[in-house]
């Protein structure tokens, strides 16, 4: 359920325009002169946003393709590989670590790619990062991109269509492409429609309706008001409608990326004291065959990663390096790559050796919130669904002593949830799983209950532009009415591109509907 | 700039006498340009036509109707008063006719921001058809013609172009004379099979009091040329007896103290600020509905089933849709001289004793008098997704159509068309490229491109929200935006060209020197106090940020640093709107760019969809081959294409090598028209 089956096809097809982008680059001058008319129309959309998107399909692979195009692609690769001011040689493939621009922590190793213009498949200066496959790292690289100024997320087929304006195609190449922009549009059709029947859909399809009828109303105070019978309280009307559109809008992004989870992942990590057996942990978990989809190995970090099905929840999980104070620098980096990756972690699991617990309850409580401290970051805040402690190794504990941990622990309140396990023995095993499940369901949402909850990245991006339109109608109500206008155009523009596109002529109809315009 | 106006008119009757020749007067038999229709599209048209160069011959019906205003005595308004400015700034003839025959002038919209502010005036019949008539007859290349044309004649295609016919003239009633010409412009307005309707009566004709237009001509365009053709409907209301009015009972309303003119070579109106006269507001009350209620059946045009316009109803279809209400009503002037009264929203086609009984029913009506009942037409218009983005017939070279022909309402929208078509008629007759504008660069481009991509359904008016750079768009920069290209394409004279130059030159400088006063905001705050600049700011302002402020205009700037602002007094207004809107312009250019990419790729006009050899759904072909988009940009704007049909399109560009022809490589050479490229050309100016 997690990997839509449909989608299959489409990774295979792009495949193919990526090998096709790669011929593109021996094709001969002359007809990418012929095509691009002399570089005008490339001249014309030179300075357009820059753009970047995972190119190699959604699902897992071994390889995942994220490609950039645009005039600040040189800056992402500067500020992503640690290349200084030097670019890497055209065309030429090099294996560098990926880094995030501000935390500077390493989200991967792979090949990266550097397309000046105009020898790109889009014909503007363009970059390619090969990487591994796995959700999590996907997910940090385009978070990462993101935040590089002048980048945003590439509309459906824009790479396409950019590299369509700059005349990079050629017969067969269009002919291929249609096809497949037919199949990837059809794909994404199919999906979005599974997406816009449901809830979540009736949720955007109900604001793209009010919004509708917001701006026809502006628009018909702007067109009509002055010698027809417009209504005068119609733009105090306006005035609500988009002060409430913003702030459900608003409240709907602080979703804490629920929905995005359900899609990619809740990132489970395992932290804690060295031999506290945490590897246990993650050996065990993944052992159970019922849980495992497919383990990535072969990362070449020091954190261990694999992604299991819990519960039906698409989790991926961490194993990191063990916390303790170090003179060793090489363990120094992986205590701090540990921390780092607590510190982006949805869900911690702080796994504790129990044989090294009192066993006086109030004792133990505070060793554990010691623990608790030293592992969680303060400014996190850890809520007590963000965190399970994991008391392992119960099988080495005296009888009485286990009974008395697991019975007093869960009467002190404060800390979070506890489960004793064996890794050894797999008892309490299951207890623990059902404490996990249900904290990941809680953070994923249940898709078939409560409030719709945003699922892609892309949704999230598009519902932040309308909130700063929206913004900018306030800003201009007073002053100029065709800006402020233009703030509701915008919203709606950033709304339709998740529901569907809006003509005039539609905000014409419901202005005539509405209003008896006559003179 | 007023020297338009100081020109003496001739009186109307001379104007008469010079042109109305019959056709065996005529000095030669062969035209580049034949206008047929002296309306607002087809003076317009054929001035533009004879302004590019091309001996044009305008026929119509009447000579003395020409530029009459068959409908309400106003031009402009919200959207419509951009497109007259946009006219005006081509050189045409509507702007400055409205400026010499304005007698109530107003600016609409006044405090919702320059990109959307109306300027409307009310007209005088008379003088704006002496003002059009006159400057017909003073136009050289340009022949007037009294006639009926009862045929078009048409022949084989040239093969060199596409097309299945040529049109290589024209027949004239009662006699068989044929005059030839290289374009014709049909601009027939309501006449295309018009019929007129008065309560249960109808009768053939396009406007009362004129004789019906030949049956002809409608079976050229039907039958010898396959164009399809829908029908739609409008209606006028009856015209009153001023005296017999009582206007205590309505509500005044003045016109603006200092009127503003359309036309950007007038700095000032014909008519005085104090000559100008009122308008008045009345409303319907229930009596009205209840007559229009009782006499449905006595009313045959409101039963037919042909569209009428939405936004301009006839009162029955008023209280029909939206009961229970009263309506408002304008009472406006029909002329300074004139003693009838036009009461627009009263448009009306019930039996003329009903007529009486419905406007008695409103107060300040009570004892009204009718002069003319109202009545409505209804006409036959071709579906314009049958035209180029020239407003040329595709299937029929040589053959040009504007006006209500196209399924538009309105003088301002029939003028922007008229305009269109006959620079394109003439660049056509003279072997030029076709002109090209693009909706991102001008509301006629926005019109032409919804007509001949969309098509209509209802008359089509012009309304702001359909620009979708509106902010851009704006009724003060029309002349920036159109008049050095309408001197490249040969339709605007030197005189305004230079001008146009002169003043882009200002503002450029201008703005120039704006930017450079850069000062921290402390020393802004200094210099200018009390212009609500928040005191948590701390960074250097440039003298165009400071003019974003609301509270901020030129002249406060100008008084703090007269040497570099002073010069630049004149276009005061104009540099606070620049400086207000660029930001935005600025996060459109890249849209524009991209829609303006697309618009360059043509798509030749005679694929056959069907049978094209690449990969497309046959709903995708259906929808191709009803609209036979122009441009690639017009294809991605139809309903139900895919990209995939879009990529495939491309590809059939390519192999056809049409890419890139005539269209666009005209637009090359003033696509850029930032920076300070006008001002260099000047030098190269024809002295």
């Amino acid at each position: 359920m997690y990997y839509s089956a449909t989608m299959l096809p489409i990774s295979a097809v792009c495949g193919g325009i990526y090998r096709a982008a790669i011929r593109t680059l021996t094709r001969d001058i002359t007809l990418y002169r012929c095509l691009s008319s002399g570089g005008r129309v490339l001249a014309g959309l030179a300075d357009a946003d820059t753009i970047f998107a995972l190119s190699s399909g959604h699902g897992r692979c071994g390889v995942a393709v994220v490609r950039i195009s645009g005039s600040a692609a040189a800056t992402a690769l500067r500020c992503m590989v640690g290349l200084g001011s030097q670019l890497p040689p055209p065309r030429t493939a090099l294996l560098r670590s990926i880094t995030d621009p501000h935390t500077k922590e390493v989200l991967d190793r792979g090949l990266v790619l550097w397309f000046p213009a105009p020898h790109s498949f889009t014909g503007e200066d363009s970059v390619e990062f090969h990487i591994h496959g796995g959700p999590a790292v996907i997910t940090a690289v385009l978070q990462a991109l993101g935040s590089v100024p002048g980048m945003r997320p590439a509309d459906a087929g824009e790479f396409t269509r950019r590299a369509f304006h700059a005349g990079k195609l050629d017969l067969t190449e269009v002919e291929g492409l249609g096809d497949l922009i037919h199949a990837e549009t059809e794909a994404q059709r199919r999906q979005a429609l599974r997406q816009m029947s449901g809830e979540l859909g009736r949720l955007y399809q109900d604001w793209s309706h009010r919004l509708k009828r917001t701006l026809a109303h502006v628009e018909a105070f702007i067109d009509f008001s002055e010698d027809e019978l417009i209504e005068e309280g119609v733009l105090d009307q306006v005035d609500i409608s988009v002060c409430d559109l913003r702030a459900e809008i608003e409240q709907h992004l602080k979703d804490e990326r629920r929905g995005e989870r359900l899609r990619s992942g809740v990132h489970v990590v395992i932290a804690g004291a060295t031999n506290a057996g945490k590897s246990s942990l993650l050996n065990t978990l993944c052992q159970r065959p019922a849980a495992i989809v497919s383990p990535i190995a072969g990362t070449t970090r020091d954190v261990v990663e694999s992604a299991l099905n819990i519960g039906g929840f698409p989790v991926l999980l961490s194993d990191t390096a063990g916390l303790r104070d170090s003179t060793d620098l090489v363990e120094q980096e992986g205590v701090r790559r540990a921390r780092e990756r607590v510190q982006q972690a949805d869900l911690t699991l702080l796994v504790v050796d129990s044989t090294i617990l009192p066993s006086d309850e109030q004792e133990a409580t505070a060793l554990l919130l010691e623990h608790l401290r030293g592992v969680l970051s303060s400014q996190d805040q850890p809520g007590a669904g963000r965190c399970v402690l994991v008391l392992n190794k119960t099988d080495l504990l005296p009888e009485a002593h286990r009974e008395k941990l697991n019975l007093g622990l869960r009467r002190v309140s404060g800390l979070p949830p506890v489960c004793l396990i064996s890794c050894q023995t797999n008892e309490g095993l299951k207890d623990f799983l059902t404490v996990l499940q249900s904290s990941v369901k809680t953070m994923c949402g249940d898709p078939l209950s409560g409030a719709p909850t945003l699922t892609q990245a892309r949704h999230r991006a598009h519902l932040q532009q309308c909130v700063a339109a929206l913004a900018q109608y306030r800003r201009y109500r007073d002053s100029d009415l065709a800006l402020a206008a233009e703030g509701v155009r915008l919203a709606l523009t950033s709304l339709g591109r998740i529901t569907g596109r809006v003509g005039a002529e539609e905000i014409l109809d419901i202005i005539f509907k509405d209003f008896c315009i006559g003179k | 700039m007023s020297h338009m106006l100081t020109k003496k008119l001739p009186p109307v009757q001379s104007v008469l006498f010079l042109v109305s020749r019959r056709a065996s007067q005529l000095s030669r038999q062969r035209y580049d340009v034949i206008v047929v229709g002296g309306g607002h599209a087809g003076t317009e048209a054929a001035a533009a036509a004879a302004r590019i160069g091309a001996e044009t011959l305008l026929v119509t019906q009447k000579i003395q109707t020409i530029g009459a205003l068959s409908c309400n005595p106003s031009l402009g308004s919200v959207g419509k008063g951009h497109l007259v400015r946009e006219v005006d700034a081509l050189d045409g003839l509507c702007g400055r006719a409205g400026d010499w025959a304005g007698i109530h002038f107003s600016v609409l919209n006044r405090s919702k921001g320059p990109a959307v502010w109306g300027p409307r005036a009310q007209l005088d019949r008379q003088r704006y058809r002496e003002f059009i008539q006159a400057e017909l007859l003073s136009t050289p290349r340009l022949t007037v013609l009294e006639g009926s044309v009862e045929e078009l004649l048409v022949s084989d295609p040239n093969p060199a172009e596409p097309g299945n016919h040529r049109v290589t003239g024209i027949r004239l009633a009662n006699g068989s004379q044929l005059i030839s010409a290289s374009s014709v412009v049909l601009t027939t307005g309501t006449f295309l099979s018009g019929s007129l309707f008065v309560g249960q009566t109808s009768s053939p004709g396009g406007r009362m009091g004129d004789a019906p237009s030949s049956s002809g001509l409608t079976q050229t365009l039907r039958d010898r040329l396959g164009l399809r053709v829908g029908r739609l409907r409008t209606g006028t209301p009856p015209r009153l007896l001023k005296d017999s009015v009582d206007l205590s009972l309505a509500k005044l309303h003045p016109p603006d103290c200092q009127p503003t003119p359309f036309s950007f070579m007038n700095t000032h109106t014909h008519c005085k600020p104090e000559e100008q006269l009122p308008c008045y507001l009345i409303y319907t009350t229930p009596g009205v509905e209840r007559v229009v209620r009782e006499s449905l059946h006595l009313n045959c045009h409101i039963q037919q089933d042909a569209k009428g316009p939405r936004y301009c109803p006839s009162i029955e279809s008023r209280v029909l849709r939206f009961p229970g209400r009263s309506h408002q009503v304008w009472l406006e002037p029909e002329g300074l001289t004139s003693d009838l009264l036009y009461p627009q929203g009263l448009s009306m086609t019930m039996p003329p004793d009903v007529q009486l009984r419905l406007i008695r029913e409103i107060p300040s009506l009570h004892r009204a008098e009718i002069h003319t009942p109202g009545y409505g037409v209804q006409y036959d218009y071709v579906c314009p997704t049958q035209l180029s983005p020239a407003l040329q017939v595709k299937n029929t070279q040589g053959l040009f159509l504007a006006g209500q022909i196209n399924g538009t309402t309105g003088y301002e929208e029939a003028a922007a068309q008229g305009l269109w078509a006959g620079v394109n008629a003439a660049r056509s007759a003279l072997c030029r490229p076709p002109a090209a504008l693009s909706r991102t660069e001008s509301y006629i481009g926005v019109l032409v491109d919804d007509l001949v991509s969309r098509g209509v359904t209802e008359p089509y008016r012009m309304f702001t929200s359909r620009a979708e750079f509106r902010t851009s768009l704006r009724p003060d920069n029309a002349d920036l935006r159109l008049t050095m290209k309408g001197f490249e394409l040969g339709c605007v004279s030197a005189v305004r060209h230079h001008e146009a130059i002169r003043v882009h030159c200002s503002i450029q400088k201008a703005m120039a020197a704006l930017q450079s006063l850069t000062m921290s905001s402390d020393s802004w705050r200094q210099k200018l106090p009390g212009i609500g600049m928040s005191e948590n700011k701390h960074q250097k302002l440039s003298g165009m940020d400071l003019l974003q402020y609301k509270d901020v205009s030129f002249k406060m700037l100008a008084s703090v640093f007269p040497e570099s602002l002073s010069p630049y007094m004149e276009f005061s207004q104009r540099l606070k709107i620049e400086a207000v809107y660029k930001p935005h312009y600025d996060q459109n250019k890249s849209e524009i760019q991209r829609i303006q990419s697309e618009e360059r790729m043509l798509l030749p006009q005679d694929i056959n969809y069907f049978t094209l050899p690449v990969s497309l759904s046959q709903e995708v072909r259906e929808i191709l081959d009803r609209f036979r988009p122009t441009t690639l940009g017009a294809a991605t704007r139809l309903e139900g294409m895919t990209p995939a049909a879009i990529a495939n399109l491309f590809k059939y560009v390519r192999i056809t090598r049409r890419q890139e022809s005539t269209m666009s490589g005209k637009q090359a050479g003033h696509e850029e028209r930032g920076g300070e490229e006008p001002c260099k050309r000047k030098a190269m100016l024809p002295q």
